[in-house]
């Protein structure tokens, strides 16, 4: 499941140079989703245009399907540009519900192993592409996540500073390479977990 | 014609043009510095309104330390120590390392908050939860980006972490109301770890903390005596930096109504 952030009336970062981080993803989702359908993956998308599901739309989405993985697509105001970083979610209280149902607002707590592991395997990807990038996915209480029952991770690639739209597109390419070796690598390893979600396989 | 005057307009007009030689100047000087300082915001007058010098003003200085970017531009911060007279009430303390922080560091470019954040009301609870309001500034002019957000948030919790010693947990409203996010990415539903191994709250900093927020009777306080405290107390009790044990089998997730 790709997510471009953003849309609609929400631009998200915006560069000096008037670039828009709504409409830089929908091009990266496009490419990240290309090299995705080439690896035989089924794709779907919280959003195809300009519009802005919310939060808990993007996170039904992906919750309705079984054995996905979550991908949100973000383009950073900071950061040293020409990097990219992945996020995983922040520490999460697991439920102590009776009835064994996970509750929506802390969807992604027995996922955490999961997602830290695809953060980091998609990382090892990127750090080599782009050199600055860190070598392992941080953590960070990115909100999107935090509803999504499925391995979720934040890309974050910096940023709206970069002076022209080109430099930024360039990168679309590796990026989206990066990411759907990531899913590749991961895909054993999460149908191992499906029955059990919150074991490392 | 007479022109008896004339002499008179000569005399008259030459002193003119020696004023406007002195005074000219000086105007321009006066000039320059009024377009040097810069323009007072909304936000910044506010704050001048809201900041209230806490006590012990005169008293020891000590030593702080305030979190602010590092300057790598990888979302690292970097500690600054500074002398501050520091007061003893962990409500007042952490007002005091908070205002100095949304002041900002010598190098602007090391800011971790936008400069027309203010600290609109600052509380502690019980528990060791403090619940730091800000302005809508501190949302609307924060650069977009899930490190920036992070990185704001972490120069607060940190700073409180080393400055005051009784903040176990960290909630942030704006303008005393829960928001989603920050700026539209870092969650601010919850409560962020300051401190796990936080200093109990001593009887007399409690019962600062519950004047304080019998006091402040604004949104901020309902706000976290409603739905805030609630979650708050159930995160203090579960939360953990990773769940305790593993979840069983998946099960449907709950719809949201």
């Amino acid at each position: 499941m790709l997510d471009p952030a953003h849309g609609g009336t929400d631009f998200g970062a915006r560069g000096a140079g008037g670039v828009r981080e709504s409409e830089i993803l929908l091009f990266f989702a496009a490419q990240v989703r290309t090299a995705l359908e080439s690896m035989s993956f089924q794709v779907m998308q919280t959003r195809q245009g300009n519009e802005n599901p919310s939060f808990d739309d993007r996170s039904a989405i992906v919750n309705s399907q079984r054995g996905a993985v979550f991908v949100s697509l973000h383009v950073g105001s900071t950061g040293l540009p020409g990097t990219v970083r992945v996020y995983v979610m922040s520490d999460l209280s697991a439920s102590n519900d009776a009835t064994g149902l996970i509750p929506w607002d802390r969807a992604q707590a027995p996922f955490l192993p999961l997602s830290r592991r695809f953060g980091d395997i998609v990382q090892g990807f990127l750090a080599p592409r782009f050199k600055g990038s860190p070598s392992t996915a941080q953590a960070a209480a990115v909100r999107q996540l935090r509803t999504t029952a499925a391995p979720a991770i934040a890309v974050e690639i910096s940023s709206v500073s970069m002076e022209d739209r080109d430099a930024l597109d360039r990168m679309a390419p590796g990026v989206a390479d990066a990411i759907a070796r990531g899913a590749s690598a991961f895909r054993p390893l999460y149908v191992v977990a499906a029955t059990n979600p919150g074991e490392r396989p | 014609m007479n022109r008896k005057w004339l002499p008179w307009l000569i005399c008259a007009l030459a002193l003119a043009v020696i004023v406007a030689g002195i005074y000219f100047p000086i105007l321009r000087k006066r000039l320059r510095q009024a377009t040097q300082l810069p323009p007072q915001s909304e936000e910044q007058a506010r704050r001048e309104l809201t900041q209230t010098t806490p006590a012990s003003t005169s008293g020891p200085l000590t030593k702080t330390r305030l979190f602010w970017s590092s300057g790598a531009g990888d979302g690292s911060l970097m500690p600054v120590t500074v002398d501050l007279p520091l007061a003893n009430d962990p409500t007042l303390r952490a007002k005091q390392v908070l205002n100095t922080l949304l002041a900002g560091p010598v190098n602007p470019e090391l800011r971790t908050l936008p400069p027309d954040a203010v600290l609109l009301a600052f509380y502690m609870l019980r528990d060791g939860t403090a619940i730091a309001d800000f302005s809508e500034a501190l949302a609307t002019n924060i650069p977009s980006g899930i490190e920036s957000e992070q990185m704001a948030v972490d120069s607060i919790s940190k700073t409180l972490e080393a400055n005051v010693p009784q903040v176990r947990w960290l909630k942030i409203l704006i303008h005393g109301q829960e928001v989603d996010t920050l700026a539209g990415h870092l969650d601010l539903t919850r409560t962020f770890l300051v401190n796990a191994k936080a200093a109990p709250i001593t009887a007399a900093s409690a019962h600062a903390a519950a004047q304080a927020t019998d006091a402040a009777k604004q949104p901020a306080s309902k706000a976290a005596s409603g739905k805030t405290a609630t979650a708050q107390s159930k995160s203090v009790t579960q939360q953990s930096l990773t769940p305790a044990t593993p979840p069983g089998k998946l099960t449907p997730p709950v719809k949201k109504p």
